[in-house]
């Protein structure tokens, strides 16, 4: 189980896109992260693509002065493991 | 909360108000965010004109400018009106020359820079090679930051062999890297890599005061500055140390600028600042004593009243 946040993190995203693999983890500091979401559905699809329809999914959480994410250190996207 | 359609249309302007707009935390100059650090320097690496535009000076340009891209993170990077990505894209992109191609700008091929391993660095490398397929990276940001680490080879990487080791450079680091020795120290917390780099801009040094303590045992020639005031230089001060007042400085700038100098204030703070602007004025042998005169009497001299 990882904190709160990276479970709400991890929840969004997989509502978005939910055969995904999804891994959360701390990056380098408060409120940063590193995100790694292995799926089918980025078949095809050019970074951009791939990496808004992740951050799509967890824009909410990053919204406003006070967001419980302030940062994504890195973010993956592959299609397989 | 959705765009208006005047919003969106200030938008659309801003975005072409030159080919490369890059919406960012700070300015090309102080970049108040690692990532928008990041973008600036691979723009400046790329030679090509470009206009920042700060989004924490305006709330609705920061707010709004995630609404427009759809995209939740700062720094955005638009080229031709067309909104290229965040800083990993924008990393990815110009490694595997996508970037350049996209602003029309072309590369001259980087050549590979010469480096140096030493036999104990080569040997601590081939012991943590866990055989994975992964290669020996070496990355050098604009900082002259340093990060070594096995990592998958990546579109645009530049290789080098030394001592028999390939190393991975991507194309900004391998301009940095021309003439870097990797050695392998013992260090008391245990074997560490440290990196010699000719390429690196002087940077203010750190002098313990029992270092300090030895070059004054051996004579070395240095100069040494006091930065505080008189109030506080009456309650206590190292006799070598010079007030940096206007005579002080007035000598200090017409030293040789290889002199090495010592700045030195109460707990070296203070100091860390002077030492930074001599280090702008050109000065390339800067030292500062950490912890300052309080370190110094209660390590070295106990003598020197504290305060």
């Amino acid at each position: 189980m990882g904190t709160p946040t990276e479970e709400a993190m991890k929840a969004a995203i997989l509502e978005k896109i939910p055969d995904a693999a999804v891994q959360v983890g701390p990056g380098s500091g408060g409120g940063h992260f590193t995100v790694q979401v292995v799926s089918p559905v980025f078949e095809g699809k050019s970074m951009l693509e791939s990496q808004r329809l992740v951050l799509g999914a967890i824009a909410h959480l990053m919204k406003g002065d006070g967001a419980p994410v302030h940062a994504i250190d890195s973010l993956k996207t592959r299609t397989t493991a | 909360m959705p765009l208006s359609d005047q919003q969106r249309q200030q938008f659309d302007e801003l975005v072409k108000k030159s080919r490369v707009v890059l919406f960012m935390k700070g300015n090309k100059h102080f970049p108040q965010c690692g990532f928008s650090a990041q973008v600036i320097g691979i723009l400046k690496e790329t030679g090509v004109p470009f206009e920042t535009v700060n989004v924490l000076s305006d709330p609705t340009v920061r707010d709004g400018i995630k609404e427009y891209s759809s995209w939740p993170t700062i720094p955005q990077l638009y080229v031709d009106g067309e909104f290229l990505g965040g800083c990993d894209i924008v990393k990815e992109m110009y490694a595997a020359g996508d970037l350049q191609k996209k602003l029309g700008v072309v590369e001259k091929p980087v050549a590979p820079p010469t480096i140096t391993l030493d036999e104990r660095a080569a040997k601590a490398i081939k012991d943590a090679d866990e055989g994975n397929g992964e290669h020996l990276r070496l990355e050098i940001d604009e900082k002259f930051q340093y990060e070594l680490y096995f990592g998958p080879p990546q579109a645009g990487d530049i290789e080098v062999v030394a001592s028999g080791l390939k190393v991975l450079f991507d194309k900004a680091s391998a301009k940095r890297a021309d003439g870097i020795r990797i050695q392998w120290v013992d260090t008391p917390d245990g074997g560490a890599f440290k990196i010699e780099n000719p390429n690196e801009p002087a940077r203010v040094k750190s002098l313990t005061v029992t270092e300090l303590k030895t070059w004054m045992d051996e004579s070395k020639p240095f100069e040494m500055f006091d930065v505080r005031g008189e109030d506080e230089r009456n309650i206590a001060k190292i006799d070598r140390a010079r007030a940096l007042d206007a005579a002080g400085e007035k000598h200090l700038l017409s030293l040789d600028k290889k002199t090495p100098l010592v700045f030195q204030c109460h707990h070296g703070m203070r100091s860390k600042s002077a030492a930074e602007r001599f280090l702008r004025e050109g000065f390339t042998n800067v030292f500062n004593l950490e912890g300052g005169i309080e370190a110094w009497s209660q390590k070295v001299d106990s003598k020197v009243a504290r305060y």
